[in-house]
């Protein structure tokens, strides 16, 4: 396109946009992939009989408990038991880790202060904990959603304090020079430049949190998918566990697939490369 | 040096007024503290466009800082318009070199971003000072597009963009086309000395391109390292308007071309040495 400024005219070539390379050739490979593993299991099972069907039930009698599970009025309310448990916690700690993140990403005084014990509490296995929270918050929803709260905290806040300490200094300074200052620096800067941080945060605390409400419901549940897992492994029903098993990597993959989104929605100007050694 | 004089209103009282600056800092790692820049004396006029030449790390950014409010002065002062400089303010916009755009806005809300603070300027009409600074840069089109689909030199534009749509008094520009393309910096060259001599704005340009200082400089300010300091300053005397191949051959530019060469192989060099 030809434009004209003071300047004299001259012409602009709008950049073409990097056009994503198809990879279709690749998404069949491993569906041809997973239909052969799927193949050699059920031969294994079925027809060959190498392996006794009642330790690993064939493909086939999965998926007829898998369509079992999705008519059963019981999982779906250990689904939605279970999920908001997962949401609940995961909602806390969005608000407690974003807002601890900002603080001590953007004061050094806190950073120094805080954030080595931050960092110790990260590497601490917090599962050890578990058994300590159903014993003091008892087998309700309250022990699981603590236990989510605390795995899925500390990647938010870990990531969004290292958001907001490499915001970009001549960021901050074109801030400054054109007159945005205190708070409005932080909602106009700081706020949007951690935002992609934040957000890889949160996928990584959802995904913990997630593990964290399927092992409280393991240890002491009184309902929940963990709980039905648990139950259907004591009856020795294994297409039911695995039907199970399967549905829960089915949720945990949709939410990762639906925050990565949300990051791309909400901060497409941000690298994914850049961000994917990001804690 | 011969000097020609040039066309400037001399009468008032210098637009900006350094006296005796002198910024230094302890640095924490070696614990020893860094002269950045040293008594350095210069009075700007309205409507000069002053370029600051000088080797890397020689305190030229520094300096700028001081001017933008960025960075305080340890010893002297700055006066712009007669008041000493706190801090950032809306008479002074800086263009920064790797243009510091919001990556989360587009082309036009980068170039709101210039404005938006400043209450006045808030009230009808704001939308067509940013039309009209996009157009002023040549980005009509692009109002919608983000930086990260722009290239460099566009980028820097929406940078420019951003800087004058306020319209302040003083434009700082830290070599504002040392991360553009070899080609789009010699555009881009012509196209703000045009730029500048339409608007008429005060300019105070760091770079480290002896071409691009004469070519936009009414003078040229030559910085030395270890510690930062005025080395001398030359009035380039060349008529405007200029363009690149305009001045190409012209024997003044050939004989500040190699003044200043010697001038900055010998800071060069005693940088070098002093490391």
């Amino acid at each position: 396109m030809t434009v004209t400024s003071a300047t004299g005219t001259m012409r602009i070539v709008r950049p073409r946009r990097v056009i994503r390379r198809s990879e279709a050739k690749w998404t069949w490979l491993l569906v041809g992939v997973i239909a052969a593993i799927l193949l050699i299991w059920e031969a294994a099972v079925s027809w060959l009989q190498l392996i006794p069907a009642s330790f690993l039930p064939p493909p086939t009698a999965i998926a007829v408990s898998f369509g079992k599970l999705l008519v059963d009025p019981e999982f779906w309310g250990a689904f939605g038991y279970s999920l908001g448990n997962v949401a609940i916690g995961l909602v806390i700690a969005v608000v407690v880790g974003v807002t601890v993140g900002l603080a001590v990403g953007w004061s050094p005084v806190l950073r120094f202060t805080v954030a080595p014990f931050l960092w110790l509490l990260y590497s601490t296995p917090k599962v050890a904990l578990a058994p300590l929270f159903i014993l003091g918050l008892g087998l309700g929803s309250e022990s699981k959603i603590a236990l989510v709260f605390l795995l899925a905290v500390f990647p938010i806040i870990l990531n969004t304090m290292e958001g907001a300490v490499t915001v970009s200094t001549s960021l901050v300074n074109a801030g400054r020079v054109y007159g945005v200052n205190g708070v409005a620096l932080g909602w106009k800067i700081i706020v949007p430049a951690t935002l992609p941080y934040s957000l890889s945060g949160i996928q990584r605390g959802a995904a913990l949190g997630f593990t964290g409400e399927v092992l409280g419901e393991f240890l002491g549940g009184t309902g929940g998918l963990g709980h039905m897992l648990e139950y259907a492994a004591y009856q020795f029903q294994m297409d039911d566990a695995i039907a199970m098993v399967i549905v829960m990597v089915i949720i945990a993959n949709l939410t990762l697939l639906l925050i990565s989104t949300l990051r791309r929605r909400l901060a497409p100007w941000y690298d994914d490369r850049k961000i994917a050694g990001a804690s | 040096m011969t000097t020609t004089s040039i066309e400037r209103n001399e009468a008032g009282a210098p637009l900006i007024s350094v006296r005796d600056l002198s910024v230094s800092y302890d640095v924490a790692r070696t614990g020893k503290r860094l002269t950045a820049i040293e008594g350095v004396d210069l009075d700007v006029h309205e409507g000069e466009f002053i370029t600051v030449l000088g080797p890397s790390g020689c305190g030229k950014t520094t300096f700028m800082n001081v001017v933008a409010g960025l960075v305080k002065p340890t010893t002297g002062t700055v006066l712009v318009g007669g008041s000493p400089v706190t801090g950032p303010g809306p008479d002074r916009a800086v263009v920064f070199q790797d243009y510091a755009l919001l990556p989360w806005r587009t082309v036009f809300d980068n170039v709101k971003f210039g404005l938006e603070m400043q209450k006045e300027l808030k009230g009808a009409g704001w939308r067509e000072r940013v039309q009209d600074a996009i157009e002023l840069v040549g980005l009509a089109g692009f109002e919608q597009s983000y930086p990260r689909e722009l290239s460099g030199g566009m980028q820097q534009r929406v940078g420019l963009a951003r800087a004058v749509v306020a319209e302040p008094r003083i434009l700082l520009m830290d070599e504002p086309l040392g991360a553009v393309d070899a080609l789009t910096r010699e555009v881009m060259r012509d196209e703000i000395e045009k730029l500048m001599a339409a608007t008429g704005k005060t300019v105070l340009f760091i770079t480290h391109s002896i071409e691009e200082a004469i070519l936009l400089g009414d003078r040229i300010v030559v910085f030395k390292s270890h510690p930062g300091a005025i080395k001398e300053i030359i009035e380039t005397g060349l008529e405007r308007p200029r363009s690149e191949r305009s001045i190409q051959h012209d024997p003044r530019f050939l004989e500040l071309r190699d003044h200043l060469w010697d001038a900055l192989q010998g800071e060069a060099t005693a940088a070098a040495v002093s490391k």
